[in-house]
């Protein structure tokens, strides 16, 4: 199976300080990835490290997402390529409709790839159909994007994003939190339709209880900014059951006060 | 206000005063309320920057020079109509040069109660009526003064009570290429009586490279229960200088919500007094303002809360590019009589530019013990965070940027009540705005 994503001996940096070190992830297409960690183990690092934000230093290893190296690219051109990261914390832009911006997103997308722009008529049949499904209510879709939706409603319009953008390679960041169950439920079913041969999903989860939605084919125990275990989905259950207490790096032995 | 010695005002204004006195309209007692109101004008003379009011706006070159008054002109219809809002039923008077166009006025077939009447005429039909208007406002400034001298044009509107008038009146004041060096001196006065209702639309247009100057002083008294809604835009040419002063009055009950979008003019400089004498009233007062080039323009706003279980909220935002400035100060006097106060008043910037130049000055003066206030001003840049949240949805750096940048100013936009006017407002907001075609029309 071809490789999506390939992340080889990453090691990334914020402010100087190591948060990902020797990380190695293969995904393959039509592939579902969870990376399970505590928190402070590095998950929305390696979330924005493939989205491109700024302030995240790769200091060694390489990324490559469908044979490109993805480090080389900006952020738009991640878009373009097929990524899509559903954030953790959705920002709000008051004075920006949320369905404008989607417009705009979408046809930014097809421009880069050399595709005329979507009508306004398709945009809309398919807006609606996909709102619908993910429980975004029309009227979420008027207003300016993310401005005082409350958490449920940012992550279902991150999914509705998703849905619409249809990229090749979905990052989910903390998906679930903040999210009830039927939302809960609602929105694994959204992420499962896109489930295809040809895409693939890295879910990043500090809990199980996603993954008894969209169920993984593989699990990743991050702990520490590495990647201390791997194996299917019954890791996650275990995990669950016994908490992330057995992955942590033995401490290192208390320095013998000198003073 | 002690005056910090003003500037004396230029022979040749002087000299347009003797030569047309004698022709300004209205009879009684006006002639002698102008003389006077010139002879304070004389005493005053134009502000200075050592004025408080005026610290961070040098006037004097945009005022004291050789002006002269209006000629008339009549441009082409599609020129005026292009500015037409608030739909198909409004109603409307049209100023262009300072001068009433009575012929494109739509005014007639008013409901009962309601009078839209240009002010020139009713200075020779109802002289004391007018001069005792001209006289409400106390304070002896030399804008004002110079405006009672010269004022023969502006809208008298007055709703009886229970009047209301349902679709908007749109107030459209236009200069043209042929104005330069005019001095238009409009004078509007407002009144709504018990429980009327209006929707007000003030479109101020200047066109071409003309170089002239508007002052405006309005006036505006909302009797109790009484609501304005007013929406107004300012798009004109760079050479164009645009000052006003309003002031309003607003007893138990009233409600004011006023949205100001400034898009343009080399010099705009809005005053604006409100003062809330009844209780249960509430004054929203929104803008954005948008200084590119070597613009200037400068809010005042001074709210004075003289009755209790009253609300007010000034929320003003700039965008601020190029070499230019904005100013914006804003004050919420609460007085001791004015319990149970609700006030609150921001001022956000974004400053794009380094050469920009942004001064924001947000008072509070509470006399009142049981009162909620809060006042705020922020100066920064696009927020990165935002930034990348667009571009990691495709959206190329440039267009989010400019994306975030109407945004920006849209919070304000859409508080407008007209979308005809908002419309108006957002176009010419895209058009100065890099990049801002590619937008469209959100």
């Amino acid at each position: 199976m071809t490789a999506l994503l390939e992340i080889r001996d990453l090691a990334v940096s914020v402010d100087g300080k190591t948060i990902l070190d020797e990380f190695e992830l293969v995904v393959g297409a039509g592939e579902v990835h969870a990376v399970m960690g505590p928190n402070g183990s590095g998950k929305s690092t390696l979330a924005y490290v493939l989205a491109g934000r700024e302030g995240y230093q790769v200091t060694r290893g390489t990324i490559r997402f469908l044979g490109r190296d993805l480090l080389t690219l900006e952020p738009e051109e991640r878009a373009a390529a097929g990524l899509f990261l559903a954030m953790q914390y959705p920002v709000e832009i008051p004075g920006v409709a949320n369905m404008y911006f989607l417009r705009q997103a979408m046809n930014a997308i097809r421009k880069a790839r050399g595709e005329p722009d979507i009508s306004a008529a398709d945009f809309m049949k398919r807006l609606r159909a996909q709102a619908e499904l993910v429980g975004v209510p029309p009227e979420l879709l008027k207003r300016d994007l993310n401005a005082g939706f409350s958490g449920g409603e940012k992550k279902r319009n991150e999914i509705l994003q998703l849905l619409m953008l249809e990229p090749r390679l979905a990052v989910l960041d903390e998906t679930d939190s903040g999210l009830d169950i039927d939302a809960l439920r609602t929105v694994a079913e959204g992420v499962n339709r896109l489930r295809s041969p040809e895409r693939a999903m890295l879910v990043i989860t500090h809990y199980q209880r996603l993954l008894d939605y969209i169920v993984p084919d593989r699990v990743h125990v991050l702990v520490d900014g590495r990647i201390r275990r791997s194996g299917g989905k019954e890791l996650a259950l275990e995990l669950e059951a016994e908490g992330y207490a057995a992955f942590q790096p033995k401490p290192a032995e208390p320095a013998t006060a000198a003073a | 206000m002690p005056t910090a010695r003003a500037v004396e005002p230029v022979p040749e204004l002087l000299e347009l005063w003797a030569t047309s006195r004698a022709y300004l309209p209205g009879k009684g007692p006006v002639p002698g309320l102008r003389d006077a109101a010139f002879a304070a004008f004389r005493e005053v003379g134009f502000p200075t920057t050592r004025a408080e009011a005026w610290k961070y706006t040098n006037v004097v070159p945009w005022v004291n020079r050789p002006l002269r008054l209006p000629p008339r002109d009549v441009p082409g219809t599609d020129r005026i109509t292009a500015w037409f809002a608030g739909g198909v039923k409004a109603r409307r008077l049209i100023f262009v040069n300072g001068h009433l166009l009575p012929e494109l006025a739509h005014v007639g077939g008013l409901p009962g109660g309601v009078t839209v009447r240009g002010l020139g005429r009713l200075l020779q039909e109802e002289p004391d009526r007018v001069a005792d208007a001209l006289a409400e406002l106390d304070e002896p400034r030399g804008l004002t003064a110079l405006n009672t001298a010269f004022a023969s044009a502006g809208a008298w509107i007055e709703l009886q009570d229970g009047a209301a008038l349902d679709e908007p009146l749109q107030l459209l004041f236009l200069t043209t290429a042929t104005a330069d060096s005019v001095l238009c001196n409009l004078r509007n006065v407002v009144r709504l009586g018990r429980a009327a209702r209006l929707h007000l639309i003030e479109t101020h247009v200047a066109l071409g490279d003309a170089k002239p100057l508007s002052n405006v002083v309005s006036q505006v008294r909302l009797g109790e229960g009484a609501e304005l809604r007013q929406d107004r835009v300012e798009i004109g040419a760079a050479p164009a200088a645009l000052i006003e002063r309003s002031r309003t009055v607003i007893a138990a009950g009233g409600r004011l919500c006023r949205t100001v979008a400034t898009l343009g003019y080399g010099l705009s400089r809005h005053e604006q007094g409100v003062r809330i004498v009844g209780a249960g009233a509430e004054a929203l007062l929104n803008g954005v303002f948008t200084p590119t080039g070597k613009e200037h323009v400068d809010t005042q706003i001074r709210v004075e809360h003289a009755a209790p279980s009253c609300h007010s909220n000034q929320f003003y935002k700039g965008v601020v590019d190029g070499r230019s400035h904005a100013v914006f100060a804003g004050k919420i006097l609460v007085e001791r009589a004015a319990q149970k106060t609700d006030a609150y008043q921001s001022n956000n910037n974004l400053l794009l530019s380094d050469e920009a130049e942004i001064d924001s000055k947000p008072e509070l003066e509470i006399y009142a013990d049981d009162v909620k206030c809060s006042h705020g001003a922020t100066i920064g840049e696009l927020d990165p965070a935002a930034l990348f949240y667009l571009r990691s949805r495709g959206l190329p750096a440039a267009l989010a940027r400019s994306l975030l940048i109407f945004g920006w100013a849209e919070e304000v936009l859409e508080r407008m009540a007209d979308e005809a006017t908002r419309l108006q407002a957002r176009r010419a907001f895209l058009a100065r705005l890099p990049g801002g075609a590619v937008l469209g029309e959100p």
